[in-house]
């Protein structure tokens, strides 16, 4: 079965990657509009979650968001299948930074013990954090590892070719962490899903859901800066990103309520993202007790 | 000074010829000396402002010495260059492979300035260069100094031309660029031994021998892994091998952009360069030494020509992919080697950084004034002096 997932993968993966930017985007949209209409979980589970992220939102409002919801993320997903015959040259116009984000992330550096960028399932940021690292400073992605294997290889060997490492969610993946902060490196990770089950109930927009403590734990042991930060794509599909001010991870001596304080710090920050970009953050799975 | 940089290949495309010729020029400037470049290229938007680079027709592909050389054939555009050098009156206008059409070979031919030339290609035979040298013999003289970028290309250049004086200078490699100590790729950076290959996906290039050699070298040392920097025409049908053959632990990478390549070299312990010849240079050797990275290269005489075999290298046979093995299990196997010949290199390679091989080529630039100055001198001689004419 999922040898079959990744060949179907490949194979349009390869299509994609011969295609005009314009036209793989075009396949996108079609291709979204096929998952939005015939999907069984994915989108009840997503209007889900953005219900409870816009609860203002009225029915018809909430259908037209995870319309553009999937458009986007099929988006994204072209982007990701375009990376590995992207050029750098041409990569480089197509992310926009505003220098108050730039300043967030020199206030994070002048710490001196690299950066945790603190993100959500929102946006390219596989392309975002591609151009970054060819252009501008080493990035690691701190991240699950996919099945099937063969998949994770590709989305591995993929980044890697433009400088990103991709560091998988256990022991051994920990410690290069460790190792790329403490070469000043940007060590990139999201904390809007808990995939390894392990994490700690407290409040997401005001609901109880699991999040995980990975990246507040690691910031209150090394004391390395916690950089909120947000991606997402423009009217032109361009891209844009957003940081909030870092969060330094005080020790009060109890590392567990620590790392829970950070972590809530941080997630209303992420809330303030997603509330901002709710059309481009795409989690189509459980996170609340009642989702469907 | 005031010099112009002529190249055939497309720049826009990544190349030898076209990375030598973008250096030259930045070290050039940086010595305070005036540099235009000229070259044809595919996309109107390198990264080169147009009053220091004039693009001078578009490139198409030819398929020259086992390899796709993208160069341009428009003659056409003879008055085009000729206004240009006509404004710009150079000093010193610098050939990169002076006898290829048609940018350096139609520029030669008009221009008033010194030129010199520098000969980059290395293969067995030419057989332009043996039909054209009655064509090409008037070209040259026009060239007052010759540079071969190696002992093979100068060989080379003389066995149709002898008698053509030409100064070895090597190519230069970027310290700045290519040194250790950049960060790794993380993932790539574990326990394992790893082999880099950087190069285009190519026949000449040797990759088969290696995946070879590589499996060869996996039954004896498990605990390794190849790295497969470049693309090419061949990569399908290497894709193909590996899954054929259920190679383990390679990983292509593809293309990688120059911003990154310097630290794929930073997470590998061992460089391997099969190329099986056609080689005039070997510029990733030099890339990989600077990275304090011993080398496992065949004996080809591109590569013998930067090489000192058992101070950092190990050398085998071209195409034997067993020999190639047997060097890479030695190499896998033993890290105080590996360290050992690393340190020669990375020694052995800030000889080769540009401001040293710009140097040389500057003082070449000073001689080839010299002879021009010393011709017109006769030339107007002839005329003026009755003395002479009697």
């Amino acid at each position: 079965m999922s040898e079959w997932r990744w060949r179907a993968f490949k194979i349009v993966q390869s299509l994609v990657e011969r295609l005009p930017r314009t036209w793989a985007y075009a396949l996108a949209v079609m291709a979204a509009r096929v998952a939005w209409w015939f999907s069984p979980l994915a989108r009840p589970r997503l209007e889900y979650n953005l219900k409870v992220a816009c609860p203002e939102l009225t029915t018809s409002g909430l259908k037209e968001l995870s319309r553009l919801n999937f458009r986007n993320h099929a988006k994204a997903y072209a982007d990701l299948m375009m990376l590995p015959s992207m050029k750098v040259e041409a990569m480089r116009p197509l992310l926009h930074l505003e220098a108050k984000d730039l300043e967030y992330l020199e206030q994070a550096r002048a710490v001196g013990k690299g950066v945790m960028v603190v993100s959500c399932h929102m946006g390219s940021y596989e392309v975002v954090s591609a151009i970054w690292s060819a252009t501008l400073a080493p990035v690691s992605l701190f991240a699950e590892e996919l099945e099937p294997r063969a998949l994770f290889e590709w989305y591995r060997d993929t980044r890697a070719r433009l400088g990103i490492s991709v560091l998988p969610l256990h022991l051994g993946g920990l410690r290069k962490v460790t190792q790329a902060l403490h070469d000043q490196e940007m060590v990139v990770t999201a904390i809007d899903r808990d995939i390894t089950g392990t994490g700690q109930m407290m409040p997401f927009f005001g609901r109880p859901a699991p999040i995980p403590l990975g990246p507040a734990a690691i910031a209150v042991r090394l004391g390395t800066p916690l950089l909120p930060v947000c991606v997402f794509r423009l009217a032109d599909d361009t891209y844009s990103a957003e940081a909030a001010a870092p969060v330094i991870a005080q020790s009060t001596g109890d590392a567990r309520v620590d790392e829970v304080r950070v972590t809530q710090q941080l997630l209303r920050h992420i809330e303030g993202f997603i509330r901002r970009h709710p059309d481009q953050w795409h989690v189509p799975h459980r996170m609340w007790e009642g989702s469907p | 000074m005031k010099i112009g940089l002529v190249s055939p290949y497309d720049f826009a495309s990544p190349g030898g010829v076209t990375d030598h010729v973008r250096h030259l020029a930045r070290q050039l400037r940086r010595l305070d000396h005036a540099v235009r470049i000229f070259a044809p290229s595919s996309r109107a938007d390198v990264d080169f402002d147009t009053a220091e680079f004039y693009r001078i027709g578009s490139p198409i592909s030819v398929p020259v010495n086992d390899s796709v050389a993208r160069i341009t054939l428009s003659f056409h555009l003879a008055d085009r260059v000729a206004e240009i050098i006509e404004r710009e009156r150079f000093d010193v206008l610098h050939f990169h492979e002076p006898l290829m059409p048609a940018l350096p070979i139609t520029m030669l031919r008009m221009s008033q300035a010194a030129n010199v030339g520098t000969f980059h290609a290395f293969a067995k035979s030419n057989i332009g260069y043996f039909y054209g040298r009655p064509l090409l013999e008037p070209y040259l003289a026009h060239l007052h100094r010759g540079i071969a970028v190696s002992e093979p290309a100068k060989a080379f250049v003389n066995r149709y031309f002898p008698g053509f004086p030409l100064k070895v200078i090597p190519n230069g490699i970027d310290v700045s660029v290519f040194h250790p100590g950049h960060a790794p790729i993380r993932h790539l950076r574990d326990e394992r031994v790893n082999i880099l290959f950087v190069g285009r996906l190519e026949k000449r290039k040797g990759l088969g021998y290696l995946l070879r050699g590589y499996e060869f070298m996996k039954q004896r040392v498990p605990n390794t892994r190849l790295i497969v920097v470049g693309d090419g025409p061949l990569r399908s049908s290497v894709e193909s091998y590996i899954s054929r053959h259920r190679v383990p632990d390679v990983v292509m990478a593809g293309y990688v952009p120059d911003t990154v390549l310097p630290r794929y070299y930073c997470s590998a312990d061992i460089f391997c360069a099969p190329a099986t010849g056609a080689e005039s240079f070997g510029i990733v050797l030099l890339e990989a030494m600077a990275t304090g990275l011993p080398v496992v290269a065949t004996e080809i005489d591109g590569y013998m020509s930067v090489l000192e075999p058992g101070r950092d290298s190990l050398t085998v046979q071209p195409k034997s992919w067993s020999e190639l093995g047997a060097a890479l299990v030695i190499l896998a196997r033993d890290a105080q080697l590996r360290t050992r010949m690393g340190a020669y290199g990375l020694e052995k390679a800030r000889r080769y950084a540009w401001d040293e091989v710009a140097s040389q080529v500057l003082e070449v630039y000073g001689e080839a004034r010299q002879i021009r100055a010393q011709r017109e001198m006769v030339r107007s001689g002839e005329v003026l002096n009755v003395h002479d004419a009697v």
